[in-house]
């Protein structure tokens, strides 16, 4: 079994086109999507058949028993996150702003103030024959964490044989879920883009890939809008020994087969130069 | 007016957004409050100032400290933990409670502040600029939002703010205080379901908004959301190799006059709601 | 000598757990009695810090080595110098610890 996790730092580089054409390009049969806070491969993802769905609960938050409550206040000086609302002639806990310190359970007097479980999010496995797709959805508000993301891909793992190739849309930026992205891959794609923003992105991206041993390969997204910011890039990656496995032109019909959730004609420009990202990409690891 | 610039996603065209139409509007203020990614500086070159923004943290006075162990089971982020023979802070986890401080019962533990990063102030021709800047390995920039929202309660200048990508509470901050919320998105099917997430946060906050199109085609799926929910188009970018280049050099392209009626018109079709 | 694995089920038959923090168990091998303790993972279902609570669970545990496919820069920060790490290899516990004994593990950081 061998793992790609696609990866980019910064958003809106094209990680999920790459992801979508891979999974059809390899017509791999179990893929996830780990960018929970703006989920997008489901939306071109062969699988529809929704097979299970379970909440995500993230930290328990408070909530105050009114009629236990002497509205003595003691919770609403100690709140450090305003999230305690004086309204109605009641105090009240905003759950938009509680971050479930458990100051205010442990300073009321009555002890009138509990956790209550909080629904973050929801994690969902599609599953047809012999595919499976895992992916999560935050509610607003809520922010990823590296059990969020750990979930998702436990949800497949069971599913997955020993010569599978896994496909993983990873999330964005290089914090704790890009982290637990990246347990078990065999290799980290990072997409990058000709700009300023982000080939600054892309050098944090690369430092944390490699604080984990993990091998990593770039490829160059819409590569024909900044040629000069291109070469650059390739630069850095030679002199820094980094694997460079392509370069993809900014080309609308990569964007109308998707909105059509078609695949991109086999031959086509687009087409021939994603498949040789994937071919580039493969030969790393096997 | 305070107006807020947002996308469900990231690299949809918001900082481009905002900083041109910042740019085009007469003694106006551009915000950065995307603080893990501030880019709008790349455009607003000059000389900024700093202001550090900080947090409190615990620390332990281990002389006093019985190890009993009590700030630890409470600690609800893991930010402290008994290593060895010695409680230890992890001031990135620490959401600034308060609560270890409140549980230990022998007050071995006080509070210091810690700078998590700040907020830089420039100004570019006539327009005011302000940025906040997420010191890197930090987990959370509400702090420093929240403070940019208060800073900029006082400005009499029309202000517009680039706000954090997607829903979570860092948005929920940015847009606190606006009266108008402009989305960006791209006529893909990505874009619509980013779309559709932040637009259901701006009903949550009841925020009156008007939708850009970049990368905009005739009558495109974004198209077809807007006047199906009856909200304003107020700008159609179509897709320009030239001025996609130009922005991801840093450059205003608002500056050209090729490309700055366009902005105009968008400045002045928000403006007018001011009324 | 105290080992310290994370593994996805219980027990030496267990494989190794893709990370760390988040694995199910950790199985705990003392080497001079010969015997293997299971230990379900408590912070499991924390959203923050596990790597934190990890470290502070395998040096309580007097852990002179672990074996783990990764290390957190969280939990890496604390058992640095203290707890010897090693890669694990993607057998069972029993074979990773047998390998062990034969110096076929790479060391880690």
């Amino acid at each position: 079994m061998k793992q790609i996790l696609i990866l980019s730092g910064k958003g809106g580089t094209g990680k999920t086109t790459i992801a979508s054409n891979f999974i059809n390009i390899s017509k791999a049969k179990i893929f996830a999507d780990c960018d929970v806070e703006a989920p997008n491969l489901h939306l071109i993802s062969m699988v529809k058949n929704l097979k299970e769905r379970e909440n995500y609960y993230g930290l328990d938050k408070s909530v105050i028993d009114q009629e236990q409550c002497l509205k003595c206040g003691i919770c609403y000086d100690h709140c450090k996150f305003n999230a305690i609302v004086y309204k109605d002639n009641q105090y009240k806990i905003d759950l938009h702003l509680c971050e479930g310190c458990g100051v205010c359970n442990y300073v009321c007097p009555q002890k009138a103030i509990s956790f209550v479980k909080s629904i973050d999010g929801e994690l969902l496995l599609y599953k047809d024959e012999d595919r499976a797709f895992s992916t999560a959805k935050l509610n607003m508000g809520s922010g990823n964490s590296g059990l969020l993301v750990t979930r998702v891909k436990k949800n497949i793992h069971e599913l997955i044989r020993k010569d599978d190739l896994v496909i993983i849309d990873g999330p964005p930026g290089i914090g704790c879920p890009v982290i637990a992205s990246m347990s078990g891959v065999n290799l980290v794609l990072l997409v990058a883009e000709p700009s300023l923003s982000g080939i600054s992105d892309l050098k944090r991206i690369i430092k944390t890939a490699s604080s984990f041993h993990l091998k990593i390969a770039v490829c160059i997204n819409k590569y024909d809008l900044n040629k000069k910011l291109t070469q650059s890039i390739i630069e850095y990656l030679n002199i820094n020994n980094y694997s460079f496995v392509g370069l993809i032109s900014y080309d609308k019909e990569i964007i109308d087969y998707i909105n059509l959730g078609k695949p991109l004609l086999e031959g086509s420009k687009p087409y021939k130069e994603i498949k040789k990202v994937f071919d580039n990409t493969i030969s790393l690891i096997s | 007016m305070k107006i807020a610039v947002l996308s469900g996603k990231g690299g949809t065209g918001k900082t481009f957004v905002s900083v041109n139409l910042a740019y085009v509007m007469a003694n106006s203020a551009y915000v950065d409050c995307d603080v893990e990614e501030p880019n709008g500086e790349l455009f607003f070159k000059g000389n900024y100032t700093e202001e550090p923004v900080e947090v409190e943290i615990p620390v332990i006075d281990h002389n006093s400290c019985i190890l009993c162990g009590k700030c630890s089971d409470f600690c609800r982020f893991n930010a402290l933990a008994i290593i060895i023979d010695k409680v230890r802070v992890f001031s990135q986890l620490c959401h600034s409670c308060g609560g270890c401080k409140l549980v230990c019962p022998v007050e071995a533990i006080t509070e210091k502040k810690k700078n998590i990063g700040m907020i830089k102030e420039s100004y570019y021709e006539n327009h005011h600029i302000v940025s906040g800047v997420l010191n890197i390995k930090e987990e959370t920039g509400v702090k420093i939002i929240d403070e940019i929202i208060e800073k900029i309660k006082t400005f009499n200048e029309d202000v517009v703010i680039d706000c954090p990508p997607g829903n979570g509470c860092s948005v929920m901050a940015s847009i606190k205080e606006t009266d108008y919320c402009i989305l960006v998105a791209e006529p893909t099917i990505f874009g619509l379901h980013n779309l559709e997430m932040v637009y259901e946060l701006t009903q949550v906050f009841d925020k009156k908004i008007g939708i850009v199109i970049n990368k905009a085609e005739s009558n495109d799926i974004i198209n077809q959301f807007a006047m199906s929910k009856n909200i304003e188009i107020l700008m159609k970018i179509p897709f320009d190799r030239e001025m996609g280049r130009l922005n991801s050099m840093g450059e205003i392209v608002s500056k050209k006059i090729k490309y700055k009626a366009i902005f105009d018109n968008l400045a002045e079709k928000i403006l007018r709601k001011k009324q | 000598m105290i080992i310290i694995i994370p593994t996805k089920t219980s027990g030496e038959k267990s494989f190794i757990s893709d990370n760390l923090g988040r694995a199910n168990y950790f199985y705990v091998f003392d080497s001079n009695k010969n015997i293997g303790e299971v230990y379900i993972n408590k912070h499991l279902d924390n959203p923050h810090g596990v790597g934190i609570k990890t470290a502070e669970f395998i040096l309580n545990k007097h852990s002179d080595v672990l074996i783990t496919p990764r290390v957190g820069e969280k939990s890496l920060e604390l058992l640095k110098g203290k707890v010897k790490i090693y890669k694990s290899i993607d057998k069972i516990v029993k074979e990773n610890i047998a390998s062990f004994f034969n110096n076929d593990l790479e060391e880690l950081h």
